[in-house]
């Protein structure tokens, strides 16, 4: 299990221009780059770094904006009720559609972050690899009858590099656990300093039988690579981080800029990828800022949109020779849809906890990651302990079910609640169904005049079953960690996804799968796609890892077939 | 209105270059006197001028705010300034509400009328009127958008205008800050070398 390491000795490939200055680059639409990236999130930033720091010129684009430390605020309000950093429905509405005989309601289904860094900016920071498991499910249990649950036609050992890889670049915190799967080397850093909740966890799941372990974080534990340790703000869910202590995708992308070959270009909706007579990708057609349409030509076209935007970006590319949409021989773009099951149990204790500082998961228990046949439904999963303790979401949804909603009463236990209070997130596999889709909506339009998409999402018979016993489990730990009180909401079908995953799954066959094993759609040959939408199954709720280790394993593979000719 | 930006560039001229040198206690000074000078700014100034509203329908929006976070021995919705942040939202990111929150308030009125004769505003009734009037009609649109803004503007970061005094994190233990360190709660004071 060898990474490649950058050649310096590579061949500059004959297109690449041959500015050399520290600092990003900056091309005219007109210049043929080597790749146009499309999305500078988890995969997109790890992409154009990869590709960059290889010898190529890159340009990104991103729609959203570029953000810097002193905009990164502590402010809920701003960022989970005004959407700042969101894709909003004003501007890019959605039809969603609680199943594929149900009627569509407008709303938004699918949700991500629209900046330079994405979501990887954003996220809670698990950082956890799937396990051997998770490639070759279907061939160890046997089909699902009614699903697409199929293999990878990538293994874990072949991933494990790339995943050491991202560990090791963007930095992680963790220590050996008894379910990790095999590594070939160690965390970089150690665990995260554990919480009220962490404690509280590991408490609850020994009493109960489990192995908790400490949580995998994309987080400095310790000063890292140039950036500060964590410093146990509590703003990590949904907000950027101020001290640059999360590991990120916005980390990396300033080594691809430092090659002088790579160019962000912010403000830039990608509309449609052009293709030539011999049906090769010419560039890709965006709105710049001004919303005048450009086209940005390139030698090669990778999208990292992510699960919901790139299938969507390649349905709204159809043409006469791709009428389905663009890579769409297959009728797979769009479909597969995962947005992992989850579930929240909560529980109230005597003394404070005070949960809402400090990083968000410091403990977490997988001794229901694998399959279980005789639990009775197909699915695995994972618990963690954490707080949603922001002021604006207890106040409006954090009390206990029944609680007064206003008045005295209200009041009272918010004062009692909110510095006692942890939760347990059930976290699990998603299984995959041709149901769930992105598909182009018929009627509406976004505002550049681009068909909206429609997505169709309902939650598998066993993704409910797994969920209604991960939260049996939590309910039970956090009772046996002493909780004076515990409670779960009900499951309930998902009519809302942050994790975009399967859509233009990989395969080795054209007629089922979109990409091949490196990332190269089966019908355009200089047109790759990397990001969720390559998974094939949902692994069990912390998919960034594996994102990211993609986008490694990826950018080293597309930057080889570049060099030999091969795009 | 402050903008957070604006001071915070002020109290921290160069803020970017402290993040560049990497340096966290360097940099959460600055952000704590950037905090600091914005209390300050605010501690004891009189609520911002009416922008949108009408004294009488500010005071109606108060009432019906300070029954939904009453004030206790901890300050409740009037003293977060709810009122201001309604007002200044109708102004600026609410626009497209405003129509239908001042004909809701009108309407909310009007109603009142019938329970209570010769009653035309909400501020008219006694406080346990008031009580007994929203908690009969609980379900009506416009009580669910109040109960919505009192607690947005109650609990928000206090720059939207509400949340004075960060008023509404008193209510919940809430201490908002770029930097903390373990222990952080009881149950981990042991596990990170404190005395429990």
């Amino acid at each position: 299990m060898q990474v490649e390491r950058p050649d310096p000795q590579a061949r500059i490939p004959r297109l690449t221009p041959s500015r050399r200055r520290t600092g990003a680059a900056r091309f005219t639409p007109s210049t043929r780059v080597d790749f146009v990236v499309v999305g500078s999130g988890a995969a997109g930033g790890i992409m154009a770094k990869e590709l960059a720091t290889r010898g190529f010129s890159v340009v990104v684009l991103e729609q959203g904006p570029r953000m810097e430390v002193p905009n990164f605020q502590h402010d809920e309000f701003r960022h989970w009720f005004q959407n700042e950093y969101l894709n909003k429905a004003d501007t890019q509405p959605q039809n969603f559609k609680a199943g594929p005989s149900a009627a569509p309601s407008q709303q938004m289904a699918v949700q991500y972050h629209r900046l330079v860094g994405g979501g990887s900016l954003c996220f809670t920071a698990n950082y956890r690899r799937l396990r051997p498991l998770d490639f070759n499910e279907r061939s160890r249990i046997g089909p699902i009858s009614g699903t697409a649950f199929a293999d990878w036609p990538i293994t874990y050992e072949e991933l494990e590099p790339y995943y050491t890889k991202a560990e090791w670049e963007l930095g992680v915190s963790g220590e050996p656990g008894p379910f990790d799967p095999p590594r070939s080397r160690p965390y970089p850093m150690p665990p995260l300093p554990v919480k009220s909740s962490g404690v509280l966890f590991e408490r609850g799941a020994r009493a109960i039988g489990l192995h908790p372990q400490p949580a995998q974080m994309a987080i400095n534990s310790q000063p890292y690579h140039g950036r500060p340790a964590c410093q146990q703000c509590g703003y990590c869910w949904g907000f950027p981080c101020e001290h640059r202590a999360k590991g990120s995708s916005f980390t990396v992308l300033p080594m691809a800029e430092a090659t002088g070959r790579c160019e962000i270009r912010t403000g830039c909706l990608a509309a449609r990828i052009d293709l030539d007579t011999r049906g090769r990708a010419t560039g890709v057609v965006y709105f710049d800022a001004q919303k005048r349409e450009q086209l940005q030509r390139a030698r090669a076209v990778v999208l990292c949109c992510n699960g919901a935007e790139t299938p969507h970006l390649l349905l709204n590319s159809h043409s006469s020779r791709f009428p389905a949409g663009l890579a769409n021989s297959s009728g797979m773009v769009g479909r597969h849809l995962m947005f992992n099951s989850n579930a929240l149990a909560s529980a109230q204790f005597e003394h404070e906890l005070d949960d809402w500082k400090g990083a968000m998961v410091t403990r977490i228990a997988l001794d229901f990651y694998d399959h279980d046949p005789s639990r009775g439904f197909y699915g695995g999963g994972a618990l963690d302990g954490r707080f949603f303790g922001f002021p604006l979401f207890y106040a409006f949804g954090g009390l206990p079910p029944g609680s007064p909603r206003w008045g005295a009463e209200y009041k009272r236990a918010l004062r009692d609640g909110f510095r006692r209070q942890m939760d347990v997130l059930c976290e699990g596999t998603s299984l995959p169904l041709e149901t769930n889709r992105i598909e182009l909506d018929p009627e509406l339009k976004d505002a550049w005049g681009l068909p909206a998409m429609r997505v169709t999402y309902k939650d598998h018979p066993d993704d409910m079953a797994l969920m209604r016993f991960l939260l049996g489990k939590s309910t039970q730990l956090l009772e046996a960690a002493g909780a004076r009180r515990a409670w779960a909401l009900p499951v309930a079908e998902q009519s809302n996804g942050l994790h975009l995953l399967g859509t233009c799954r990989m395969g080795n066959d054209p007629a089922t799968s979109v990409v091949d094993r490196f990332h190269r759609t089966h019908d355009v040959r200089n047109l790759f796609l990397c990001d969720g939408s390559s998974m094939v199954t949902s692994g069990r709720g912390q998919p960034t890892a594996t994102i990211q280790a993609l986008a490694y394993r990826a950018g080293e593979a597309i930057a080889r077939f570049a060099r030999r000719g091969e795009v | 209105m402050i903008d957070r930006r604006a001071f915070l560039s002020a109290a921290g001229a160069g803020l970017g270059a402290a993040f560049l040198a990497a340096d966290p206690v360097q940099l959460n000074a600055s952000f704590n006197r950037a905090a600091e000078a914005a209390l300050a700014l605010r501690r004891g100034s009189p609520p911002p001028p009416l922008e949108v509203l009408t004294p009488e329908q500010a005071a109606d929006v108060e009432a019906i705010a300070a029954q939904i976070i009453p004030t206790d021995d901890l300050p409740g919705a009037r003293e977060a300034r709810v009122v201001n942040f309604v007002d200044h939202g109708l102004a600026t990111w609410a626009q497209g509400q405003r129509r239908a929150t001042i004909d809701g308030l009108a309407q909310f009125n009007a109603a009142l009328s019938g329970r209570y004769q010769g009653v035309q505003r909400f501020t008219q009734l006694s406080p346990a009127q008031q009580l007994e009037f929203l908690q009969a009609n609980e379900q009506s649109p416009f009580f669910q958008q109040m109960i919505f803004v009192t607690l947005a503007g109650t609990f928000s970061y206090p720059d939207w205008g509400g949340n004075y005094g960060k008023a509404g994190w008193r209510i919940l233990g809430f201490q908002d800050s770029y930097a903390w360190q373990p222990p952080f709660g009881w149950y981990d004071a042991r596990a990170n070398g404190g005395p429990n």
